[in-house]
């Protein structure tokens, strides 16, 4: 068997056993089954809204949610990848390699006929494996959810987007995955290591959107976009952090992918900067000196 | 008495020279500046953009002269308030976490309570550590703020801008320390350390973060880019009164939202700054009655995390194996 | 009156059906130097943190120093000094800063002259401000022993102090006990492995075995009762072995 799916399985059994990363997945799963639910009950507050001012001839504008596609329902879920799930990717990338750390185990791994990258690589590769796992189940619960408040199954065409947003969205809670890896590597102390890709993960969301946009922090989770400043100065700092920003691009392609009205344009440069930031961690990853894995804490 | 202030002044020669946790702090600092600067350039913008319709009405013939926009220097410190909530929250549960981690991980704890100390001096010293230095931070915080609002707004603060100013900076002292309190409680409550750093940043994820934007997503009026009401041209009185026929809805919602405690912070904060239009350029007394629901559970809260923190962090709790 | 150091009374630990230390009754005149023997595992450190009020009993009473543990426990730590196993301290602050902080806790107001007192007769001057981040096993452990006996404590409790350490470090470690124990009269409660060292320090020795104590004499007594082993080690395992048949 080689190194890297060794490393996987083992990655996996570990993975069972992490406090915080189980906490965190109560969390999320408990979210997104949650969200479709969120989403029928604000359209159906909407709609009565509406149907009251249209009754009262307050105004003659149309029903907003009139035709809203039936992937709408997730919009919320866009929102808890990026909050509740970026986080589970980062701690389960801290921990991959703080368990090595503090059980000195890489003395024993690093001494035996084996090349750290590959080791590394099967790393990612279970924790990717798990949240395949995850993801799935997460699918079918939307699909279901969705199913039950539309009254019928959802159509060939939005199943295959809806398993197209959750793929996109692996590769999206990768880039944290390795962030968290890369941080945990590079840190001399354990708190450290959890607290830098957060605190990365904060600038990515909220600091980058914000001077892209002036969008205040708070408005960036919400799954309706505030109308961005597009004028002046913006534009060039939109052009300029914008990329940089995997969650500001993972919203906008998933708002394509799901059919959002509010949202013109492609997926395509969305996927690609998430693809590219894989790229990107995985390069810094396996180019890692090899004794970084065995370096004591300092706690 | 004496065994606090020594645990005191311990702990804060190690947060002094607690590198990481400098760094957080300037990282904070530089979150809330940045904010502003954007919030100012945004208005610059706008500014901009309102002077060249009016060009453009002045070239066609048009002796309509609309409203400008209008700059409240307070009300840019709003995406501030939002950063202190979220990143100061996350970095105040590392604080209060690691003044009791460090003790449990370093073994210290032996050296310490087989010395003659007080039943609740340990904990007391460490909370007055910790109250001590999210003083300090959140005055330099606000002495920062307000020299930068003071040149971006182009004139100086008034007196009763400053004292809204105090009012917030105060607020945010109790709102960061409740949270540092919090994990120091959890801490000492659990016997693994790694449970009660599960427990704070789940705390935090679900209070901060989750309950608040749950609250958000349900408020009808943003599920409309630029707003419900406005896109169906609705008055401000008018939407009131619609409003009025969906109050089990809306109390729900906001049942949501005052479960968390950030949102309590959230909205003393906003209507002492005027951030809010409901509470802009009113007298501090109105902000003062409009949330006192929300100050007086902030103040709850406070108190009774502290009581948490001081009760749970004694050497029982503490050598428990 | 007695000149009893340490009295401990059907002492005894248990956690949860697991019976970590058993009835104990110990009795070490002041001025002793005890070692206590056992095997890992056997209960020596629940022993000490017992008699350092860090753990509570489960049965039993203990005195130190003439104070009694559950009613007089303030009087009993401020009498006490404790050395834990690898101690570590605030790797940010400095000896002296460090050393300032464990003093003012006992009790000694402006400690700083006391300090340096201290580290004179230990022979670790010079470092009182370097950070002790940056410290190596043994300089550690002298930290430790001076934080132990800044407050000239009757009773001085030493949980394998040389663990780790190299034979130079052993030795000095010895020659620091010997002269606690003779120039100032401290009582001096120690675990540990080491059999050499235990038969050039120690007055009297104590083995524990699976929470039991199974022998308390002086070493003078032991050597004489076993004349056949040549050494302590050989005494300690036929001890050891001799309760299991």
């Amino acid at each position: 068997m080689s190194i890297v799916l060794i490393a996987a399985r083992q990655e996996i059994k570990s993975l069972r056993r992490e406090k915080l990363a189980q906490a965190l997945l109560i969390v999320f799963v408990g979210m997104v089954s949650l969200s479709s639910f969120i989403g029928w009950l604000t359209k159906k507050n909407v709609t009565a809204i509406w149907q009251k001012v249209k009754y009262q001839g307050l105004t003659t504008a149309p029903n907003p949610f009139a035709n809203v596609p039936d992937l709408y329902y997730l919009r919320n879920t866009v929102i808890y990848l990026v909050l509740i799930g970026a986080l589970l990717a980062i701690v389960l990338g801290v921990a991959s390699i703080l368990r090595d750390r503090k059980a000195h185990t890489a003395d024993l791994i690093l001494t035996r006929p084996i090349d750290s990258r590959s080791y590394l690589l099967g790393k990612l590769m279970g924790i990717g494996l798990w949240l395949t796992t995850i993801l799935g189940f997460v699918t079918l619960i939307s699909w279901m959810s969705i199913a039950l408040i539309i009254g019928k199954a959802l159509a060939f065409g939005d199943s295959l987007h809806l398993v197209a947003f959750f793929a996109m969205s692996l590769i999206f809670l990768l880039g944290f995955v390795l962030l968290g890896m890369i941080c945990a590597l590079y840190s001399s102390r354990e708190t450290n290591a959890l607290l830098l890709p957060i605190s990365l993960w904060s600038i990515i969301t909220f600091v980058l959107p914000q001077l892209g946009t002036a969008d205040h922090p708070v408005s960036l989770l919400n799954p309706v976009p505030a109308i961005a400043n597009q004028g002046g100065a913006f534009s060039i700092l939109n052009s300029v952090f914008s990329p940089l920003s995997t969650t500001e691009q993972f919203k906008k392609a998933s708002s394509s992918i799901l059919g959002n009205p509010d949202f013109i344009g492609s997926p395509t440069v969305g996927i690609t900067v998430l693809a590219l930031a894989l790229m990107v961690g995985t390069f810094v990853l396996l180019t890692s000196k090899r004794d970084r894995l065995r370096r004591t804490l300092d706690e | 008495m004496n065994n606090t202030f020594v645990i005191f002044r311990k702990e804060l020669l190690d947060v002094r020279r607690n590198k990481f946790l400098l760094l957080l702090l300037t990282f904070t600092l530089l979150a809330v500046l940045v904010s502003i600067l954007v919030s100012a350039l945004d208005f610059r913008v706008k500014i901009y953009a309102y002077n060249k319709y009016v060009s453009a009405l002045h070239s066609a013939g048009s002796t309509t002269v609309p409203a400008p926009p209008q700059l409240f220097p307070l009300q840019l410190l709003r995406g501030s308030i939002e950063y202190l909530e979220i990143l100061g929250a996350l970095f105040s549960i590392v604080l209060g976490y690691g003044m009791i981690a460090k003790e449990k991980q370093k073994a210290t704890l032996g050296l310490i309570f087989t010395r003659p100390i007080g039943r609740y001096q340990f904990a007391a010293g460490k909370i007055l550590a910790l109250a001590w230095t999210w003083f300090l931070a959140v005055l330099t915080i606000f002495a920062v703020v307000t020299a930068v609002v003071a040149i971006i707004g182009n004139s100086p603060l008034h007196a009763i801008d400053l004292y809204r100013l105090l009012i917030t900076a105060g607020l945010s002292w109790i709102y960061l320390l409740l949270w540092s309190a919090l994990a120091m409680g959890l801490a000492s409550y659990t016997r693994e350390l790694g449970i009660s750093l599960v427990a704070s940043i789940v705390l935090w994820l679900s209070v901060v973060l989750i309950l608040p934007q749950i609250g958000d997503t349900m408020d009808p009026d943003n599920q409309v880019p630029g707003g419900l009401f406005n896109s169906l041209q609705i008055s401000k009185k008018n939407e009131v009164a619609v409003l009025a026929n969906f109050a089990g809805f809306d109390k729900v919602r906001n049942g949501i939202e005052v479960s968390s405690i950030t949102k309590h912070y959230e909205r003393s904060t906003f209507a002492y700054l005027g951030i809010k239009d409901k509470f802009n350029q009113k007298p501090v007394s109105f902000a003062f009655s409009g949330t006192l629901p929300n100050l007086l559970s902030l103040i709850f809260g406070f108190f009774g995390v502290i009581l948490f923190a001081i009760l749970i962090t004694t050497r029982k709790r503490l050598l428990r194996r | 009156m007695e000149n009893v150091a340490i009295r401990a009374t059907g002492l005894a630990k248990a956690y949860g059906e697991k019976q970590a230390l058993h009835p104990l009754d110990l009795t070490i005149n002041s001025g002793e130097i005890f070692g206590l023997l056992g095997h890992n595992g056997a209960g020596k450190t629940t022993t000490v943190n017992l008699l350092t009020t860090l753990l509570e009993p489960s049965a039993g009473s203990l005195e130190v120093a003439g104070f009694d543990g559950s009613r007089q426990a303030s009087d009993l730590r401020r009498a006490i000094g404790y050395l834990p196993e690898n101690v570590q301290f605030y790797d940010n602050l400095s000896t002296m800063e460090n050393l300032h902080f464990f003093a003012r806790l006992s009790g000694i107001v402006k400690p700083e002259s006391r300090i340096r007192e201290v580290l004179k007769y230990l022979n670790f001057t010079g470092h009182d401000n370097e950070r002790l981040g940056s410290f190596s096993k043994g300089m550690r452990q002298r930290v430790g022993i001076a934080q132990a006996i800044l407050h000239q404590p009757k009773v001085l409790f030493l949980d394998e102090p040389t663990s780790g350490l190299d034979p130079v470090g052993v030795r000095e470690l010895r020659d620091v006990i010997v002269s606690l124990n003779r120039d100032l009269g401290m009582t001096i409660f120690m675990n540990t492995h080491l059999l050499a060292e235990v038969s050039k320090t120690c007055t009297s020795i104590g083995v524990l075995r699976q929470g039991q104590l199974v022998y308390h004499d002086t070493l003078n007594s032991t050597l004489l009762s076993f004349p056949s082993e040549e050494s302590l080690e050989e005494i300690y395992l036929q001890i050891d072995t001799a309760k299991t048949t």
